[in-house]
């Protein structure tokens, strides 16, 4: 059920693609939206690496460089 | 007619190369740099934090700890396609927990001799008679004094420095579809040095509507083991509970009566040996693929597939077995109350460190999308699901809502959720038995659901008319964090940021 729920929402949003053209992406150049973490929560995820058990897909670090989890 | 017709024929061949270079140039001229001047970002932090499940005092004691750290990045523009990364940071802690290694007054780390903390006394139970109990406690004061799990050790584990500096390299293909980079890692700490490499590679398409990366990054890490003092000085000492650091000091047992140190029932550890393999290597594989939706919103999706190979464990974190008795140094009166912070005066010896299987492979997948509702509101969220060979599954939900106050200010409200199941080697205090082959009493590994709530404030300046000497101010940012698990463990954060642009 789970899958299909994730295969449904990926499709509604890949079918819901447009090419959008560079002078069309004022909005999408706002520096909020950029579809990475905010360089100011550095310090924020290193702790949520020592402190919580799993790490990993958010732009920090995924267990190396320190005695973590 | 035919005089023009040759004219004509020459000049278009004295002209044309000039024509072919003006297209080169004119190619050259609209390639816009990928970094247009020096950037520098600088983060500094204060952390401190609170609990009661110190993972160095095998699950209960103080995790009091406090830390400040500074960061800076500098990107520097080689050339129009090339950009060179430089980022150091530093952060010095204070913790009760990692004091604790060495929770009796004397030794040290430094020491690190079979001295130890005895003063002599002729408190030596060698010459009588062989039984379980010696003296009831009290009859014999043992020079090694102790705050227990609960207090502050004054030793020199109780605070530390980490280095940490990485340097990458980027390059962007002319057409800016393609960015290739490369990375350098080394970190240090008293017990822990990092060496990391690795790659990324980027491409875009479909007018850049579509991105795709992939990339690896490798750690070979090893430990300088430190560990608990009683466990590394039992070693020392050949297993001579009379001799050394134990020389003249009582050992009790859970009725509060000095043990006979020549007799049957003595405190030993599980597994009397040092580390011998120290290396910690770290295998990771990135992938991510990112789609812009429309003119409002676009997503990501990405992994950091991670395998990780040898010494897992930190043989900091004591661990105490259920079905082994109890053995203190200290106080015997405080025994009863050793579970909790009344305990002042005494600790119990260790049954072994956690130990963990040789491997770990953790697959993480997270999810971006992000939506600008107007010209005051972006919606930002992100949720990541995670599981693990080690039996551990998360959730992670973050939201945060940037609202453009006015040209100059941006706040930000942020909330995350985060659960966790246990590992299956996760058992709390005094819930191990010797028989099994891995555990740890370390919370972090424990199932708990975590609520954390922030706030940021943000002032932009893209026109940087403030500076500092060649740089101008782009924005200075100020943010606070909330985290509260289930547990009880408590932590605060605060951080200063400042990005400044070099002049042209």
């Amino acid at each position: 059920m789970k899958t299909k729920l994730l295969l449904l929402i990926a499709g509604i949003l890949l079918t819901s693609c447009v090419a959008v053209k560079s002078y069309q992406r004022v909005n999408l150049n706002d520096p909020d939206m950029k579809l990475s973490p905010n360089k100011s929560n550095k310090f924020v995820m290193t702790f949520q690496v020592y402190r919580e058990g799993t790490a990993g897909a958010n732009g920090g670090k995924s267990g190396g460089g320190c005695g973590c989890n | 007619m035919k005089k023009m017709k040759k004219r004509s024929l020459i000049y278009l061949l004295i002209w044309t190369p000039f024509l072919m270079l003006a297209q080169q140039q004119s190619k050259n001229m609209f390639k816009k740099k990928v970094l247009q001047s020096t950037q520098i970002n600088l983060l500094s932090s204060i952390y401190t934090q609170s609990g009661k499940n110190a993972a160095v005092t095998g699950g209960i004691g103080n995790e009091s700890l406090q830390d400040a750290a500074t960061n800076i990045d500098v990107s520097i523009p080689v050339n129009a396609d090339d950009v060179l990364t430089i980022d150091g940071t530093v952060s010095a802690y204070t913790s009760a927990s990692s004091g604790n290694l060495n929770p009796f007054t004397g030794a040290s780390r430094s020491e690190d001799n079979k001295t130890g903390a005895s003063q002599g006394g002729g408190n030596d139970d060698e010459g009588d008679d062989e039984g379980d109990d010696d003296r009831p406690s009290g009859t014999n004061q043992s020079p090694v004094t102790t705050n227990g799990p609960w207090g502050y050790s004054s030793a020199p584990s109780r605070q530390d420095v980490w280095l940490n500096g990485v340097f990458s390299y980027s390059h962007t293909s002319d057409d800016r579809n393609k960015i290739i980079s490369g990375k350098l890692s080394i970190a240090n700490e008293f017990d822990y040095f990092s060496f990391g490499t690795g790659f990324n590679f980027t491409h875009l398409f479909n007018n850049k509507n579509t991105e795709f990366g992939w990339g690896g990054m490798v750690y070979f890490d090893k430990w300088r083991p430190q560990y608990p003092t009683e466990i590394k000085m039992f070693i020392l000492n050949n297993g001579n509970l009379k001799g050394g650091f134990f020389n003249g000091v009582n050992i009790y047992n859970q009725s509060g009566y000095a043990i006979n140190k020549s007799g049957s029932n003595l405190w030993q550890p599980a597994h009397p040996n040092f580390i011998t393999k120290k290396g910690r290597n770290t295998y990771t594989l990135s992938l991510s693929f990112s789609q812009i939706l429309s003119k409002n919103a676009q997503f990501s999706v990405f992994s950091d597939i991670t395998y990780q190979h040898g010494q897992l464990g930190n043989p900091m974190q004591r661990v105490y077995f259920a079905d082994k008795p109890n053995y203190y140094i200290g106080n015997p009166a405080d025994i009863p109350n050793y579970t909790n912070p009344k305990n002042t005066s005494v600790f119990q010896l260790a049954d072994d460190f956690e130990r963990f299987p040789v491997s770990r492979l953790k697959i993480p997948i997270g999810l971006r999308f992000h939506y600008f509702i107007n010209e005051k509101l972006v919606l930002r969220t992100y949720y990541r699901y995670y599981f693990d060979d080690w039996g551990m599954m998360s959730n992670t939900f973050n939201v945060e809502l940037p609202i453009k106050l006015n040209d100059r200010f941006t706040i930000y409200p942020n909330y995350r959720f985060y659960n966790q199941t246990a590992s299956k080697y996760f058992a709390p205090y005094e819930k191990h038995l010797s028989t099994e082959k891995y555990y740890t009493s370390d919370y972090d590994l424990s199932a708990y659901n975590a609520n954390q709530f922030g706030f940021g404030i943000k002032y932009h300046d893209i026109f940087t008319k403030s500076h500092i000497f060649n740089f101008g101010i782009k924005n200075v940012s100020l943010n606070y964090n909330y985290y509260q698990r289930s547990s009880g463990f408590k932590a605060h954060i605060v951080s200063v940021g400042l990005q400044l642009v070099l002049d042209k």
